[in-house]
């Protein structure tokens, strides 16, 4: 410790004080402020402590080393070690225990004057200290000092205090040590060993020496240069760190020849090197010029001597504070503490932290490890649902059955909770799709022109597969002088029409009850915006009229309604330079492309068709009004590739579910990781398919969505695509991923409810029968059923059972008609159809006969441990195990219902509320 | 958005690791201590202690659960060399009535020469495998063919990874498009620079493991890693404990573009990279749809990451290692989570504000004895450091502590100092 450099010391006892020297001593007073606000005058030391100055002490000049009195009387003492070789007592504290009023101030002198390298405390006897002196020619450079000596005159020899005493100045000085030590050497570290009170371990010149009190003569030493600032593991009395230069040394005293391994080197020298006092294994090194202080941490007990393994130290680093730490100190007590202190005086107080383990649990609730503690923690319920992780999201979407609703398919998007516009779009359209499906069905049987298959696969075949010419015609504008070029619309392009939700089924291309639902729900620009683009001008402003006096609307709708009603043709006026510039200032993006819309060039529409927040379904069904066929196809393809990268579920419309549904459904499943959706909505194209396999005629599997297709081979082309969506790795493996999830969950009934929904669409994914019971005569299977069961080979029919057993035979084995084997509770053979349990009791009986009616034919069930093999009737074992543990049936010691862990676990949704 | 609360774990020394099982309901922590401990959630959501046993002669480092389809087993591994695999039995005496379940060794895996620094079983897909790693650098992939037997476990695979492995993370993807794939780090601390995150991908002709992947740019020691459950997802999350939070995207090049036999190849993208940690980063974990990552470091905190929409990753959560929010309670109104510790910048800030006149606290405060006095100055040092503030309040204000003194003086006088373990 140099002048400038201060060093930082907590008090051993009262763990609430440190005391700072540097020139003079500083004593502080650490308190809490977790709970209260940060007193005027204290200095923060950290988020929650801060100190206060008690007093300083600038008496002891030169001061080279400080060691603060191990006991807890007097307060606040502490020896320091002068650049003169004095060690002088002094205090910080306001003791007015006159015991010890005489301690202070004492100095012990010794014979030539040179730097005390270093002072240590006995921790067992507290009177002694060591100090550790520079080397002067032949003279000892380790004294042990008895503070007491004057007060404790009957241990010291006579000799001792009358040269104390004989000293002129004053009777504060002491010159005679109780033992002088490595003469002609010096000393720049000490140590007291634990072991005995009367062992001292200093680092010497070039040594390291174990001193024996009881023996001065008789030393232990090993040569090495790691010698400063020795310090012994408090928690392995064996285990001394020390150092040289970078470099850190760690002995074991039982094999004191050599290091039992050395640290990595650091490029800077070190400067302080302590373990920490609350925690095993634990060092922390400071070196020169750094904000670093870097910790060793010695995770296993020494190995016994001869053990050669390298134990494992994890090395970590902490930054306490930005600048330059000059010293730290660990805290005495408090579990990891430190507190560190720069050279300009700054302080903080912090604690270095366990290395936390952590783990997240299936549900949203994560656990973790500090130290020796655990702590849970979980989401809370009642989060707003914008942040919700998806995780948490497809549970309770999982919960309020989602996906499930196959009549009103666009009702899904309510389960999902009625949030995401994108699931609203996504839900809408599979719900036109399937529509419009069952429709052009109905129609096609009365006309052969088939388009029902091209439904599901999006606008963009539909349009691709119009290849007939269509031609713009004028149409007049209702209300207005003016006319506008649209396109004729052909059968594909109503149907897009109809996929967008525009107009209704059948011929009809009125949009009137599109726009009414609209308006129900207070969608007034939306409503305004699609009446315009069918060139109803007077509808827009009605309904735009109507929105702002409804009061739920805005009412700045009268204002655009206004500026609507002021269009002009011309190209020059007022009103289109204007609208043209201010229309970028409004909000809503469909009053927007409205203006952007009156204002175009005819054939030009890029400003709506590129507004972005103009729903998807608005735009291409914008596009299929206004656009000739090749500018149609260029605008779908591209806006296809763009929900594609994005993507966006709105973009399904376009994909329809194909190939490119799936790539896009992928974008998506990348982007948010809602597997549960995608499950849900390709195995809508299993429905289409199964729906559709009656009209299928050409069952050839051909990709032919990505180049344009012959005029001829349109119904071919699309036919294979359901198959191939549905064989499609990536959607069967979101299946997959999403039944797991369920598993994890637990929400096995959700998962069970799933798997029937798909075997609905997709009769492929149903599982084969799983168990099959034998007869012990004949070795077949008992079932009468299994003859429907496809992969069985064998039908039943064959050994004289027929179609229709008898339901008198059910007790015997239908191949061979002996009987079957006996339930272990009611001694029945079974396959009989049980009475009441005969081991609940009363009450339960009756509250259970409706239910036990009910369940009667699961009661009938077979039932058999798998470990003891012995079984019954499924009601019958039931009641039995729910009052024992063991098997029903004597000397059977198997805990049946024990055996298996997951068994026992509840499905969570009967928990859920 | 989260709040937590304390088990009391009774672990005699420090936890090391914890883990859920497929379900949720059960966890198994390991410590120190040298035992394990298994958990089990009631149906109220307490955790219950159900079985704890001494399974190493060392520290032991982490547990795992394999897939419940094969059981309740758990596995592992420890400073004293060996892996081991446990198995739950239901046995004769009434351990259940007492809610305690036995747990029985079923094998100890010795073929690692020293400490065995992390054990993690396959996806279940793949059968019933473990694959360990140790700090001799090597990765063993075991295999128990028999899945009713567990006592027996072959030694399938030895990869060599040249540096100190340190955590090994399966890549869970069950699809049949993406090969096994393990991803292990190293926390080799020594200067060379060599990459410490290395991915091996399980080859079908060769029947091998072959290194797919390295990631050049994780030079530093790496203390955990973690493949994100990959739900469909068309690429690899990977997340990186080093000296700070990093995810990397592996997103597999289509077969067809490479030939066929070789490694995948792989466009390896890093999406985020935090040091709020501000140092060492211990541990991440992924939530089950790989969509939050938790992550614990060195500033004692746990922070959570979230991906938004345009893949940006943010730190959405933050808590402190005991459980206590970090801007919620704290009256210091630093609620910037993105700062990675508060400490340094208040002090800063108050050293920035705190530019004006020192002086102590009033001399004539009760406390300001004879002996105190005597031996005060009052001048305050050369370079005035920055130490208290001038405050009308200050007397009332060093009035309010609790006095150390008294406690102190009514105990009686103890020679051994109490922090002493003699």
């Amino acid at each position: 410790m140099s002048g400038t450099k201060p060093d930082i010391l907590w008090a051993p006892h009262q763990v609430d004080r440190f005391v700072v020297c540097d020139s003079e001593l500083s004593l502080y007073h650490v308190e809490s402020t977790v709970n209260s606000e940060l007193k005027a005058g204290s200095l923060r030391l950290s988020e929650d402590s801060a100190a206060t100055l008690l007093s300083i002490n600038s008496e002891t000049p030169y001061m080279k080393c400080v060691a603060w009195y191990l006991s807890y009387d007097p307060e606040c003492l502490l020896a320091v070690g002068q650049a003169n070789g004095r060690v002088v007592l002094t205090s910080l504290g306001q003791d007015h225990n006159s015991k010890f009023r005489d301690l202070i101030g004492k100095e012990f002198v010794p014979k030539h004057a040179r730097q005390c390298n270093t002072l240590a405390w006995n921790p067992l006897d507290s009177n002694w200290l060591a100090a550790g002196l520079d080397k002067h020619r032949a003279d000892f450079s380790v004294l042990i000092w008895d503070i007491c000596s004057k007060y404790t005159p009957d241990i010291v020899p006579m000799e001792k205090v009358r040269l104390s005493v004989g000293e002129t100045e004053t009777s504060l000085l002491v010159t005679k040590p109780l033992y002088e030590l490595g003469q002609n050497d010096a000393c720049l570290s000490l140590c007291w060993l634990p072991r005995d009170q009367k062992l001292l371990l200093a680092g010497m010149h070039r040594n390291l020496a174990i001193f024996d009190l009881r023996n001065t003569s008789q030393k232990m030493f090993v040569n090495t240069k790691a010698v400063q600032g020795v310090t012994v593991d408090p928690y392995f009395h064996d285990r001394v760190a020390s150092f040289y230069e970078g470099q850190v040394a760690i002995w074991d005293l039982r094999k004191f020849e050599k290091p039992v391994l050395t640290l990595t080197e650091q490029p800077k020298p070190l400067t302080k090197v302590a373990w920490c006092p609350t925690r095993t294994g634990l060092l922390a090194t400071l070196t020169r010029d750094s904000n670093i202080i870097r910790l060793y941490d010695m995770q296993h007990t020494p190995t016994p001597i001869g053990d050669e393994t390298e134990p494992t130290i994890i090395e970590r680093s902490v930054q306490p504070c930005d600048n330059y730490i000059a010293s730290f100190a660990w805290h005495p007590t408090s579990q990891n503490r430190m507190i560190v202190v720069t050279p300009n005086r700054t302080m903080s107080d912090f604690t270095v932290f366990e290395r936390i383990s952590l783990a997240w649990s299936p549900i949203t609730s994560l656990m973790w490890a500090c130290g020796r503690h655990l702590y849970e923690c979980a989401e809370e319920e009642n989060d707003n649902s914008l942040e919700k992780d998806i995780a948490t999201k497809m549970r309770l979407r999982a919960l309020s059955r989602y996906g499930l609703d196959t009549e009103q398919v666009w009702r899904n998007h309510i389960l999902a909770g009625n949030e995401d516009p994108q699931l609203k779009s996504l839900w809408y359209t599979l719900h036109y799709i399937l529509f419009m499906k069952q429709y052009t069905e109905d129609m096609d049987q009365k006309s052969p022109g088939n388009k029902g298959s091209l439904v599901y696969a999006g606008i963009k075949s539909i349009v691709k597969s119009s290849l007939g010419m269509v031609e713009s015609s004028r149409h007049n504008w209702s209300g207005l002088d003016k006319q506008s070029d649209i396109q004729n619309l052909n059968e594909e392009r109503i149907l897009a029409l109809q996929l967008c939700g525009w107009i209704k089924k059948g011929t009809d291309v009125d949009v009137g009850p599109f726009l009414n639902s609209l308006v129900q729900e207070g969608e007034w620009e939306r409503a305004a915006a699609v009446a315009l683009f069918n060139l109803d001008i007077r509808r827009a402003i009605q309904i735009l009229n109507e929105g702002a006096s409804s009061g739920k609307g805005d009412l700045n709708l009268n204002v655009v309604a206004m500026a609507l009603s002021g269009y002009t043709d011309e190209k020059n006026s007022l009103w289109r330079e204007m609208c043209s510039t201010l229309r970028l200032q409004l909000n809503n993006p469909y009053l927007c492309v409205m203006f952007a819309f009156l204002t175009s060039e005819a054939g030009s529409y890029d400003g709506v068709l590129y507004e972005n927040k103009v729903a998807v379904r608005d735009r291409v069904a914008f596009a299929c009004k206004f656009l000739s066929d090749s500018q149609l196809n260029r605008y779908i393809e591209k806006l296809t590739n763009e929900m594609k990268d994005a993507g966006n579920l709105e973009g399904i419309l376009l994909t329809g579910l194909t190939k490119d549904g799936v790539d896009l459904m992928e974008s998506y499943v990348d982007r948010t990781g809602d597997v549960q959706t995608a499950s849900y909505c390709m195995l809508q194209c299993m429905k289409v398919k199964s729906e559709s396999e009656v009209a299928q005629s050409c069952p050839t599997l051909s990709d032919l969505m990505d180049c344009s297709p012959p005029a001829s081979s349109v119904h071919g082309i699309f036919q294979g695509s359901p198959l191939d969506v549905l064989k499609d790795e990536r959607v069967q493996y979101w299946i997959e991923n999403y039944r797991n999830l369920l598993d994890a969950w637990r929400f096995w009934h959700k998962r069970a409810e799933f798997d029937i929904h798909r075997s609905k669409l997709d009769p492929s994914s149903k599982p084969l029968a799983q168990v099959f019971v034998s007869c012990n005569f004949c070795g077949k299977s008992i079932s009468y059923s299994c003859s429907t069961v496809p992969h069985q080979g064998r039908g039943f029919s064959q050994y004289g059972v027929s179609g229709s057993p008898t339901k008198s035979k059910v007790t015997s084995c239908p191949g061979c008609r002996k009987p079957l084997p006996r339930c272990a509770l009611c001694l029945i053979n079974m396959g009989t159809p049980v009475s009441s349990c005969p081991g609940g009791s009363k009450s339960d009986e009756k509250v259970d006969l409706s239910k036990d009616k009910k369940l009667a034919q699961f009661n009938n069930w077979f039932t058999w441990c798998h470990n003891c093999r012995h079984g019954g009737h499924a009601g019958h074992m039931l009641s039995w195990f729910r009052d024992h543990a063991e098997c029903p049936v004597s000397a059977c010691t198997c805990k049946c219902m024990q055996l298996d862990t997951t068994g026992n676990l509840v499905p969570a949704e009967t928990v859920q509320p | 958005m989260f709040v937590a609360r304390s088990i009391a774990a009774d672990h005699k020394d420090l936890i090391h690791d914890v883990s859920f099982d497929f379900h949720g309901r059960r966890m198994a922590t390991c410590s120190s201590d040298q035992s394990v401990k298994v958990w089990d959630k009631s149906e109220s959501g307490e955790w219950h202690c159900t079985a704890s046993w001494k399974t190493h002669s060392g520290s032991v480092w982490r547990v795992t659960w394999a897939h419940p389809e094969f059981g309740q087993v758990l596995a592992s591994c420890s400073f004293d060399r060996t892996a081991a695999v446990w198995e739950e039995i239901v046995g004769e005496s009434n351990d259940k009535l007492r809610g305690q379940s036995h747990w029985v060794k079923r094998t100890t895996l010795v073929d690692s020469r020293t400490s065995v620094t992390d054990v993690k079983f396959a996806p279940k897909h793949m059968g019933l495998m473990l694959a360990t790693c140790s700090a001799d650098g090597i990765v063993r992939i075991y295999e128990a063919p028999d899945v009713m037997n567990l006592s027996q476990w072959s030694l399938q695979h030895e990869i060599s990874c040249k540096l100190s492995c340190s955590c090994i993370s399966w890549n869970p993807s069950s699809s049949r498009a993406h090969a096994p794939m393990i991803a292990v780090g190293s926390d080799d601390s020594s200067p060379n620079a060599m990459a410490k995150v290395q991915i091996f991908e399980y080859n079908e002709n060769t029947r091998k493991y072959a290194k797919a992947e390295t990631l050049l740019t994780v030079t530093d020691p790496v203390h955990d890693i973690a493949f994100a459950p990959n739900l469909g997802r068309s690429f690899h999350i990977l997340a990186i404990a080093t000296k700070d939070v990093r995810i990397f995207t592996l997103k597999p090049v289509r077969k067809e573009l490479t030939s066929s036999g070789g490694p995948t190849k792989f466009e390896i993208h890093i999406v985020a990279q935090f040091d709020n940690h501000n140092s060492q980063v211990w541990r991440v974990s992924w939530n089950i749809t790989g969509t939050v990552l938790a992550s614990s470091g060195d500033d004692g905190c746990v922070r959570l990451w979230k991906a938004n929409y345009m893949d940006n990753w943010k730190c959405t959560g933050i808590l402190k290692g005991n459980g206590s929010p970090v801007n919620g309670s704290s009256q210091q109104g630093n609620s910037n989570p993105s700062i990675g510790s508060n400490i340094p910048s208040l002090q800063n800030s108050l050293n920035g504000s705190s530019a004006g006149r020192y002086f102590f606290p009033p001399l004539d405060s009760p406390r300001a004895g004879s002996r105190w006095s005597s031996y005060a100055q009052l001048l305050p040092p050369p370079p005035p450091p920055p130490l208290i503030e001038h405050s009308c309040d200050a007397d009332t204000a060093s009035l309010q502590y609790p006095h150390p003194r008294r406690r102190s003086l009514s105990r009686p006088l103890n020679p051994l100092p109490e922090n002493e373990g003699v």
